[in-house]
């Protein structure tokens, strides 16, 4: 019952699904066109069709606080930033598809309807084919809507040879997960959560080539191995990470083979570029971390249990009783080969009792208060 | 006029719902830059310093007052010490003391930016509930 006004209001309300992902479309698409959401066809000459080099996704998490301020002191909205940077991408490379889900508050109309918490966009080739609003409610797991809209838009085509996907939002619980999504406050959302969901896009086509995770504390050794059966490569930051996430100005214009050196010169050049103009910028802390995921196995084994048995312990103890840390700073982690398989790029905090920490190990830990 | 002022605020928001959270959320974000904006706009470090100690201090006090409220929760309370002991430890910082070195005078207006910073990290959010957003919206407005 609790589903079922939702779903009949929904149904009664006009959507936004336009998808045009099946070929011999044209006179649908034509009828279409005067009142959807399409924007008008751009000139064909100008655009690279057959099929594209490279797939981004990007899931932006919007469902919560995402309010910040840039250099300038102008208010900023995160979640809509990189929806307008990625947005921007998918026009302007015309040999890419690209997949954008926007997961925002959920709202209502006149107080009493609900209306959708999340916004899809599919392009290819530099143009946008369809643009639907969902719920996010509507899975058996927290990623399954953009997983199915991911198949749908995809439908039979082929995948292109090298496939990103770019996570944005507030840091990814390791236990407990209550209150990531603010409309949903009973729900609980977990790093294994968007494991699921990065395996659900991966599917059969194989590992994703670069994992974006832009989160505080993306870089532990727990969801680095949540996702690393799904990623040859994943950037993260191990420590805080300000609002305004990772540039993607590297993604602007796309010019990677997709063999293992590569895409290891990218994530690395994409992590410099973000690093740098963090730094540049913000005054806390900046760390940005490659992890070639091959290279990491070895020291995510040897480390798995201990840190499985520091979350048993935290979880269910007040918050106030545990911390972040960096994993240098317990012996236990600080094993040989801690180092393998990582790019590290950190600065100090200008301020506070870490600024004159001059390094990280590139693995965040938890610590837990006597 | 304050309580008049306070009920109106108090009708309208709680009409919002958990827009009320955000708004609470995005109200503390805002007075952080505004104080940023004001370090900035003053040439004087001493002027630069007071700003800054106010501001922190202000909004201690705001926590202070929230906490007294009884209809906070023992989560509320505790995130709301969270929050608290992040300020003390920037206050600690600007005076130089609790074993912090003093900001620099050339230094202020970049920790002016740094706290608006600290507090714009994509981390786990402070969940608070609704009843303490809205009392540090209406607190902000009245106090400060």
């Amino acid at each position: 019952m609790t589903h079922f006004l939702p779903r009949l209001i929904a149904g009664a309300t006009r959507t936004l699904s336009t998808d045009l992902g099946c070929t011999g479309c044209v006179a649908l698409a034509v009828f279409l066109a005067s009142c959807s959401t399409i924007p008008p066809a751009r000139d064909e000459g100008g655009l690279v069709e057959g099929l594209p080099r490279y797939s981004l996704v990007f899931i932006i998490h919007g469902d919560g606080d995402y309010l910040y301020h840039d250099t300038l002191g102008n208010a900023r909205t995160a979640d809509k930033e990189v929806l307008s940077k990625a947005q921007a991408i998918a026009e302007r490379n015309p040999d890419t598809e690209v997949f954008i889900f926007h997961e925002i508050e959920r709202g209502h109309v006149l107080f009493l309807f609900p209306r959708h918490d999340g916004r899809a966009y599919y392009y290819r080739n530099g143009r946008l084919l369809a643009q639907k609003s969902y719920w996010r409610d509507q899975g058996e797991s927290r990623f399954e809507p953009e997983v199915r809209l991911y198949e749908q838009f995809t439908g039979v085509q082929s995948r292109p040879p090298l496939r990103l996907f770019f996570y944005f939002g507030h840091e990814l619980p390791e236990f407990n997960g209550a209150g990531y999504d603010a409309s949903y406050a009973k729900r609980r959302v977990t790093i294994h959560d968007l494991a699921a969901g990065v395996r659900g896009i991966a599917s059969a086509s194989g590992k994703i080539d670069l994992l974006v995770l832009a989160t505080c504390f993306g870089g532990t050794p727990y969801t680095i191995g949540a996702l690393a059966p799904y990623a040859r490569y994943i950037v993260a930051s191990p420590d805080n990470l300000h609002l305004s996430y990772f540039d993607l100005e590297p993604l602007e214009s796309l010019d990677v083979g997709s063999d293992d050196a590569e895409v290891a010169d990218f994530a690395d050049r994409f992590a410099r570029h973000a690093f740098e103009r963090l730094a540049s910028e913000v005054q806390t802390a900046v760390s940005v971390v490659v992890y070639d995921v091959n290279d990491v196995g070895a020291f995510l084994e040897s480390v798995a249990d201990v840190y499985d048995r520091t979350l048993a312990a935290a979880n269910g103890m007040s918050p106030v009783s545990v911390e972040h840390c960096d994993c240098a700073d317990d012996s236990t982690y600080a094993l040989p080969g801690m180092s393998e398989g990582l790019t590290i790029l950190y600065r100090a905090p200008r301020f506070g009792r870490m600024k004159n920490e001059q390094s990280h190990s590139g693995w965040e830990c938890w610590r837990i208060a006597d | 006029m304050f309580t008049r002022i306070a009920l109106r605020l108090i009708v309208m928001i709680g009409a919002l719902g958990c827009a009320g959270v955000a708004l609470g959320q995005d109200r503390v974000h805002n007075y952080f830059n505004d104080t940023a904006l004001k370090v900035k706009a003053t040439e004087s470090p001493v002027e630069k310093r007071v700003i800054l100690s106010k501001s922190l201090g202000d909004m201690t006090q705001v926590i202070d007052a929230v906490k007294r409220a009884p209809l906070t929760s023992e989560q509320d309370d505790i995130n709301l010490d969270r929050v608290r002991a992040t300020l003390q430890e920037k206050s600690d910082e600007l005076a130089g003391t609790n074993g912090f070195d003093p900001v620099p005078d050339d230094q202020l207006n970049a920790f002016s930016t740094y706290i608006v910073q600290d507090m714009e990290q994509a981390d786990k959010t402070i969940t608070v509930s609704l009843v303490v957003a809205l009392l540090v919206v209406i607190i902000i407005i009245l106090l400060v």
